[in-house]
């Protein structure tokens, strides 16, 4: 895998990480905990090579 | 008529979300959603055991454009957080104050900066929207024009090239590459910029002495030098040009790779300690709004694709007569940005440029023309996205409607010259050519 692929990869794990982060710390607005798993969802299948 | 049908279940289940008070991210979603059970059940596309799949995947469009929205903005906050933007407001005020043209023309490159930089129009208010409010303030204009200056700025900021996310948006439906886009969007945006600042700013209300001024501007860290703010925009234009002038040698990094690398020189040449983890995750946090209108707006798209609603919109349009096509647009463009914010570029932007392509008129120049008008629709309601963060940031007192009425000026020229250059796009082709 080339290296720029991995940084990459790398960056959209460190944002993935803060959007959890965020979602963790979201307690109370529903919404906004909807949006950050919308969000992540694209991220996340991407680092798993999902889709 | 089964399609206009399911247009209809969409436009209800917006209308329906709006009314129970969801964001405006969650009424896209639930159109969407309604769009695709509407399509399942009444022309059986897609089937609904695929419609979960076709959401899912529709978040995938404008990856590219989240990556690109976060690290540009983590790279804007830090230089902001860091006292970079105060250290440059200060010495232009300090340097230029008793020279009016010279003072707002340098206001207007600060606020256009991190709006060009991020494509979002938010981003420039979120960061130098207080600082710029406050010196536009200290040169004696009034709250009200203040803050139409801010908004018409920041709107046109959104527009400037690097980062056009409506450029982006329709090229990337319409298989058209992003490039070829710095003139066509630079040079209107910056006699725009100029125009706004010197109509609504020009005039003096109050005067105040240097030394009041100063006094009252936010303080800058200790150590800031003008360096230690260029450095960072010197790496990372410097990445953007090199890369450009030698494709074959370099990898390509793209973007979101070239904002994480400034981003690293401007924490490692901050005078003031930041916490990095804490930054990013604050700046996630407000973006979050924006990233998900990006995904949302992908899965809408995909649910207007597979139901066949993409295109009936692309046929009213190819089917409507072109100058009534002309003024419709001065209305179409702005509106559905004030609904479905860059969701408007996908849905009304795509067939209209694909339209207008297969008419002999220039793409570039025609995406470029409607990217200087899709800005003005952020102070429409029911997003009225940048209004809003305008409104927020000046203090403004006033009401909504009568801060609005004070941008008509601007709002004007920019959508006359935005109609220009779609209808004489062919003769504008040579920017494109000239910023290849």
């Amino acid at each position: 895998m080339p290296v720029v692929m991995i940084i990459y990869y790398i960056i959209s794990a460190f944002i993935a990480g803060l959007l959890i982060w965020n979602f963790i710390r979201e307690k109370e607005d529903r919404q906004k905990m909807l949006l950050y798993l919308i969000v992540i969802t694209p991220i996340i299948l991407r680092l798993f090579r999902i889709r | 008529m089964a399609i206009a049908l399911i247009l209809l279940v969409m436009i209800a289940a917006y209308v329906i979300a709006k009314w129970r008070k969801l964001s405006v991210e969650l009424c896209m979603l639930s159109s969407a959603v309604a769009g695709g059970i509407a399509g399942a059940l009444i022309v059986q596309a897609p089937p609904l055991a695929q419609l979960a799949r076709h959401l899912v995947e529709g978040t995938f469009t404008y990856l590219d454009v989240i990556l690109v929205f976060c690290t540009a903005t983590i790279f804007i906050t830090i230089i902001a957080e860091s006292g970079g933007v105060n250290y440059v407001v200060r010495g232009i005020i300090r340097t230029f104050y008793y020279k009016r043209v010279v003072v707002l023309l340098l206001l207007m490159f600060v606020i256009l900066i991190p709006g060009a930089l991020t494509g979002a129009g938010s981003i420039s208010i979120l960061t130098v929207g207080t600082p710029c409010a406050l010196a536009l303030g200290y040169l004696g204009i009034p709250k009200k024009r203040v803050a139409a200056i801010l908004f018409i700025i920041a709107g046109l900021s959104a527009a400037a090239p690097p980062v056009n996310i409506w450029a982006m948006i329709i090229s990337a439906g319409t298989a058209i590459p992003y490039v070829g886009f710095e003139l066509p969007l630079g040079i209107p945006v910056l006699m725009l910029g100029a125009f706004t600042i010197f109509v609504l700013g020009w005039k003096r209300e109050s005067n105040l002495e240097l030394e009041e001024v100063l006094k009252d501007m936010p303080d800058v860290p200790a150590g800031m030098s003008m360096w230690r703010v260029l450095l960072p925009f010197l790496v990372f234009f410097g990445l953007v040009l090199v890369s450009r002038l030698l494709p074959f040698t370099l990898p390509i990094l793209g973007l979101p790779l070239e904002f994480t690398i400034a981003a690293a020189v401007a924490l490692l040449v901050s005078p003031k300690k930041l916490n990095f983890l804490i930054l990013s995750r604050d700046t996630v946090k407000k973006l979050t709004p924006l990233l998900a209108t990006m995904a949302i707006v992908g899965s809408l798209q995909q649910i207007m694709t597979v139901t066949g609603v993409r295109g009936l919109i692309s046929f009213a349009v190819l089917s409507t007569p072109l100058v009534l096509l002309y003024i419709l647009l001065i209305l179409i463009i702005p509106i559905s940005e004030g609904i479905l914010t860059y969701g408007g570029a996908a849905i009304v932007g795509i067939p209209l440029v694909w339209f207008l392509d297969s008419m002999g008129l220039h793409a570039t120049v025609v995406i470029a023309g409607l990217s200087l008008i899709w800005p003005l629709g952020d102070g429409l309601p029911p997003t009225a996205l940048i209004g809003r963060l305008t409104i927020m940031f000046t203090k403004y007192e006033g009401t909504y409607w009568s801060f609005l009425k004070t941008t008509w000026l601007p709002w004007i020229v920019i959508t006359i010259i935005g109609m220009l250059m779609i209808i004489f796009s062919s003769e504008l082709s040579f920017l494109v050519r000239w910023s290849m």
